[in-house]
């Protein structure tokens, strides 16, 4: 051990004599050696100062061709053009672990000719690369990541993510605005409103008006010029928005303290406008916060799925990309491997995961001149198949077709927020200006009249409204992420507390989706290890379950090596061990050695024998989920029906509904079938929940008002979902509905607080008697009224 | 007189407020509080070298921008 070396490289350490010495370096292998000279002959070897204490992956990844990279097609999809002319790429870097290695891939970059700019995020591993096309092909620059030790793919960052992060950047820096304006201006009040009841000198009161409104200006231009906006494009659309009210009485108020500081009579309401466009823009960014960034259903399938597949052509195997694939060729898939295309199976056979496309929770064994579907999974076949269809009309294109029509056609619940706040704009707009005319027709002067109609704006002005949803959904979202419910988007929490349909799927979601030992029943003495080693040796479902129990209920488990072992495909295990025979199956297999049983069940059974002699039957279901038959009782009692669909067997669908209290069941579903009972529901104007975790929910779950995946399910699905249960249990269903419950009853509270204020404070304003302190300390109380009140979902949730 | 005070006074903080958040405002557009990591790692490995690199990063991207300049 002594005369470890390590790589001068990757600094792994390996034996002396397996190293390959150059010079006074050492290298684990050529991979390594290649970098390290690379790096040298770059004037990059400062990376090894940086990273003497970190171990790299060694260099031994062999890649593809890079030149696909310039082929247009690709530059169509990911590579931009920016304002000077350069092109610009996103990337995700595979391999970075330090800081060290954000380093040596920028500089490396840097270093290149024509390379503008490389800027790689240590955080996401998300590289944005600039360069001048005309210097340099992008293949180069994939090249030379790959060189130094890296691997590079592209991702398309295409409009949403990068229109995300920018719109929160520009709603950062205007709350800070805001903030900063808003906070001074809060001191330079203080003195006013000292001043207004002590008496303060026409003189000094122009310098404090001038000084808030000097800071109040970019409040208004800068930071409120969403509500403009807004305001401009409501009225566009000939809708009367919380925008428009937002930003005519915060201009109002504006022109009018203006004048008043000119005049040098009067209060001015330099405040007012700072925060009420302060309070109004921090609702406004919570709710951008809170807002999923939609998934980019093109890019779904690229992301999930490999883009090669191994063809054999002429004799040899070959890897092709799925689009080239074409009617005819021959694949190869391997066990643990996704089947990828339609077929038929020429040679081998085994068992078949179809879970995910079809519900159906036993594996499926196929054997030659079977067809095998795009998406299933071979769980122990090593199998050569024919590809009857190409991969653009497979199965599982055909399903992410679907699936983009689904999310594209999912229906969208007016929120409570916008309804009210139209009317209620309309409403404030309307009094104001009634306001002015009854006080200037009552013989007062013009700006005394103008000053009670603005005030009747101001104190009108939807703080409170406009925090009452943000505020509350985020505590929502808060308290549901703790109890590993993730809602991505908080206009959901509102949707699903309006819910009148439950659609759950079975396996997977009301099951475990596994088969779990239920009973065993022992004829026999017998070595437990043999079982053990049997069952260990084999992926299938059944072995797994089996192995799981044994692990879990006995204790000094040790593994045998058999003398001869061998798998009967769609039977069981055959194993030699010391001149004795353990076998292993189902009851085809225990017929055929001789064995005799007697023992039948409703469930899966595996035989164990010795010699033939039956010594142990294992008794094998799917069990239900711990809260399954509480979840369906408990939302029968708020009159929410629970239906479910599965792709499953009828035996086994009633089996599990009895079990659980089901009465509504749909069995034998295909993707589409599951999908078309949602559109049915939602004909009828019932707001659809559907909960499930393969393949064959995502049509249905994109399609439903909200879909909500366990954490275990496939990628595809938690990417379509809007709900996400991390912990997959169906206690957390329980408390998503809760939580979504409690948090829509609070934010009508909170709409209630905050109209019964307007009630109280509008009438008043409109008899001239509400001065700038009253209406600013109104003003705040209610504010801080909505956000405590929105507090209360927590200890409103936790006492449920 | 005693108005002066008030405007020397009001005027000089609110200048000294500003150009912080005009520092900060800077710092957000730049992109310096998206990725934490990196710009902390940037000071911990400060060196002459990643001046001078950045130095003649500019020129070559002035190069750059000379070269790719075709009047039409």
């Amino acid at each position: 051990m002594s005369n470890n070396i390590k790589c001068s490289h990757c600094h792994l350490e390996f034996s002396e004599d397996v190293m390959i010495e150059d010079g006074s370096y050492y290298f684990c292998c050529n991979g390594c050696k290649g970098v390290f000279h690379l790096l040298s002959d770059e004037g990059l070897e400062s990376f090894y100062d940086k990273t003497e204490n970190v171990k790299l992956s060694p260099q031994i990844a062999q890649y593809e061709d890079s030149s696909n990279f310039n082929s247009s097609a690709f530059y169509d999809k990911f590579v931009k053009t920016n304002s000077d002319g350069f092109s610009e790429v996103s990337l995700i870097i595979e391999g970075i672990h330090c800081s060290a290695c954000i380093w040596l891939n920028e500089k490396a970059l840097d270093k290149m000719e024509g390379v503008v700019e490389a800027n790689i995020n240590f955080t996401n591993n998300k590289a944005n690369i600039v360069w001048a096309d005309s210097n340099v092909k992008l293949s180069k620059i994939i090249d030379m990541i790959r060189a130094i030790g890296y691997n590079a793919y592209p991702y398309d960052a295409s409009l949403q993510e990068v229109h995300a992060n920018k719109e929160r950047k520009d709603y950062y820096l205007k709350m800070a605005v805001a903030i900063f304006a808003s906070m001074n201006i809060m001191w330079i009040a203080v003195a006013q409103y000292a001043g207004f009841f002590s008496g303060m000198d026409q003189g000094v009161k122009t310098i404090l008006n001038i000084a808030e409104g000097v800071l109040a200006t970019p409040v208004l231009f800068y930071s409120g010029w969403v509500f403009f906006r807004g305001s401009y494009f409501g009225l566009k659309n000939k809708v009367v928005n919380m925008d428009l009210l937002v930003a005519t009485g915060a201009s109002l108020t504006y022109v009018y303290s203006i004048f008043i500081t000119i005049s040098e009579n009067g209060e001015a309401y330099f405040d007012s406008v700072s925060m009420i466009i302060t309070f109004v823009l921090i609702g406004k960014f919570l709710e951008v916060i809170s807002k999923k960034n939609a998934a980019d259903t093109l890019d779904i399938i690229g992301k999930h799925l490999p883009t090669e597949v191994n063809v054999i052509e002429g004799g040899k195997t070959v890897s092709l990309k799925l689009e080239d694939v074409s009617i005819g060729d021959i694949i190869v898939v391997c066990s643990g491997e996704k089947v990828l295309f339609d077929g038929l199976i020429l040679k081998g056979e085994g068992y078949f995961d179809e879970s995910s496309l079809t519900g159906e929770s036993k594996p499926i064994y196929k054997k030659s001149y079977d067809n095998v579907i795009s998406g299933t999974i071979s769980i122990d076949a090593d199998i050569y198949f024919e590809a009857t269809r190409d991969f653009e009309h497979s199965t599982l294109s055909n399903l992410v077709s679907l699936l983009e029509t689904a999310i594209n056609k999912k229906p969208h619940i007016e929120k409570l927020a916008n309804k009210l706040s139209e009317h209620f704009s309309t409403v404030i707009l309307f009094l104001s200006i009634v306001t002015f005319f009854i006080w200037w027709l009552w013989p007062h002067s013009f700006e005394e009249s103008l000053m009670v109609a603005i005030s009747v704006i101001v104190i009108a002005c939807p703080c409170a409204l406009g925090l009452a949803t943000p505020v509350a959904t985020l505590v929502g979202l808060n308290l549901g992420a703790k109890k590993g419910i993730l809602f991505k988007e908080a206009a959901q929490l509102e949707t699903m507390a309006k819910i009148d349909v439950l659609l759950v799927d079975k396996t997977g979601t009301l099951t475990v989706g596994k088969p779990e030992v239920i009973k065993e029943k022992i004829f026999g003495e017998f070595d437990i290890n043999k079982l053990y080693s049997l069952v260990k040796s084999s992926k299938h479902p059944i072995s797994i379950g089996i192995t799981t129990y044994l692990e879990e209920s006995c204790e000094n488990l040790n593994e045998i090596i058999f003398d001869e072992f061998s798998q009967v495909s769609g039977r069981g295990i055959v194993a030699i061990c010391k001149e004795e025979e353990v076998i292993g199956g189902n009851i085809q297999l225990m017929l055929e050695n001789g064995v005799e049983c007697k023992y039948i069940s409703n469930h899966s059974l595996f035989y164990i024998a010795i010699n033939k002699k039956l010594v142990a039957v294992y008794e094998l279901s799917d069990s239900i989920k711990d809260g399954a038959k509480e979840l369906v009782s408990s939302l029968r009692k708020i009159d929410i029906e629970t239906v479910m669909l599965t792709g499953d067997h009828e035996q086994s669908a009633k089996n599990v509904a009895n079990k659980i209290g089901i009465e509504n069941i749909h069995y034998e579903l295909s993707p589409e079938d599951k999908l078309n009972i949602v559109e049915k529901y939602q004909k009828d104007g019932k707001i659809i929940v559907m909960v499930g975790d393969g393949i064959n929910d995502i049509l249905a779950l994109g399609r439903s008002d909200i879909g909500i995946v366990m954490g275990s399910g496939s990628d595809i699905a938690v990417d379509v979902s809007d709900v996400v249960l991390l912990n997959n249990s169906l206690h957390s269903l329980l408390a998503a509905f809760k939580i979504s419950d409690t948090t829509f009853k609070l934010i009508k509270q909170n709409f209630g607080i905050s109209l019964i204020y307007n009630a109280i404070t509008i009438p008043l304003a409109m008899g001239g008697y509400v001065i700038p302190l009253i209406a600013a300390l109104s003003m705040s109380f209610s504010s801080l009224l909505v956000v405590g009140n929105s507090m209360r979902i927590k200890y409103k949730v936790n006492r449920k | 007189m005693d108005n002066w005070v008030i405007v020397m006074m009001l005027s000089g903080s609110l200048f000294l407020g500003a150009i912080a958040l005009i520092a900060f405002m800077w710092g957000v557009k730049n992109g310096q509080f998206d990725d934490q990591e990196k710009y902390l790692n940037a000071t911990k490995f400060d060196n002459i070298e990643d001046l001078q690199a950045a130095i003649e990063k500019e020129k070559k991207l002035e190069e750059l921008k000379k070269e790719s300049y075709r009047p039409e």
